[in-house]
């Protein structure tokens, strides 16, 4: 594999004003080492954890039982409502099938705002 | 309400990641799920493990055992030098476990980076840890 790498110069030029104005990283070799290693870890955790979900099936959580989590770890107030969130979850899976935990929290949340 | 920028895990929540039939694994999973999840919107958030809670646990990253747990990006905390120092204040005011006061000092060494939350099954003991430093606790 080589040393170096082929980036659209666009791309490049944007790197270099997010490094001199931003102050984002060191470097612009620092910005992009630090860009790809985020990205491989969320492939390999994912990975991690679909090979986990294939050999243990009933171990995958819903999408009510990660918008529960989410919503524990950001102390978010509908944390204490996790009835809510799992039907929120539903309903939102329904229209949108590739919904993530933090879209259910979104919705809920906006839900819970029209109705107070 | 304040996502985290690093998850620290107690000894419970690493027990529950260690193994499939802890009766909180599928909990904890769903913490990690949306870990990923955020990683994957290039969110930055770390998860680590304090060296000392490892310890407590059994946690050998050598054994055969500790893959699915050694494959989910969870960092060590080591307890090194400054870490120690603050860990020994802790457990000589508080009179709490090492592995515990390494949790303390661990969140005070990364919260300039972010906010904390911590998983685990002692609120009480994580809250006391970490007093003053304002973190989320979650109890599992």
């Amino acid at each position: 594999m080589g040393t170096s790498m082929r980036i659209p110069a666009s791309l490049r030029d944007a790197a270099e004003i997010a490094v001199e104005h931003f102050q984002v990283a060191p470097s612009t070799t620092a910005l992009t080492a630090d860009a790809l290693r985020s990205r491989l870890e969320a492939l390999v955790l994912q990975a991690a954890l679909d090979n986990h979900y294939s050999e243990n099936p009933k171990q995958r959580p819903s999408l009510g039982d990660l918008a529960v989590a989410a919503a524990e770890l950001d102390e978010h107030p509908l944390a204490s409502r996790p009835d809510l969130l799992r039907r929120a979850a539903k309903e939102v899976a329904k229209r949108h099938p590739h919904a993530d935990a933090d879209d259910v929290l979104l919705w809920a949340e906006a839900q819970a705002a029209m109705t107070t | 309400m304040t996502p985290p920028r690093t998850v620290v895990l107690d000894n419970e929540a690493i027990q529950a990641l260690r193994s499939t039939t802890h009766p909180k694994h599928a909990r904890v999973i769903a913490h990690v799920q949306v870990i990923a999840q955020r990683k994957r919107k290039a969110i930055p958030l770390d998860v680590v493990a304090p060296t000392a809670v490892r310890v407590e646990t059994g946690w050998d990253r050598r054994a055969p055992a500790a893959a699915l747990i050694n494959h989910l990006r969870i960092s060590d905390a080591p307890l090194d030098t400054t870490i120690a120092n603050v860990a020994a204040e802790i457990t000589g005011r508080l009179q709490v476990s090492v592995a515990d006061a390494h949790i303390g000092a661990v969140v005070r060494a990364v919260v300039d980076h972010g906010h904390v939350a911590i998983i685990t099954s002692d609120p009480n003991d994580m809250a006391a840890v970490t007093d003053p430093v304002p973190v989320t606790i979650v109890s599992i």
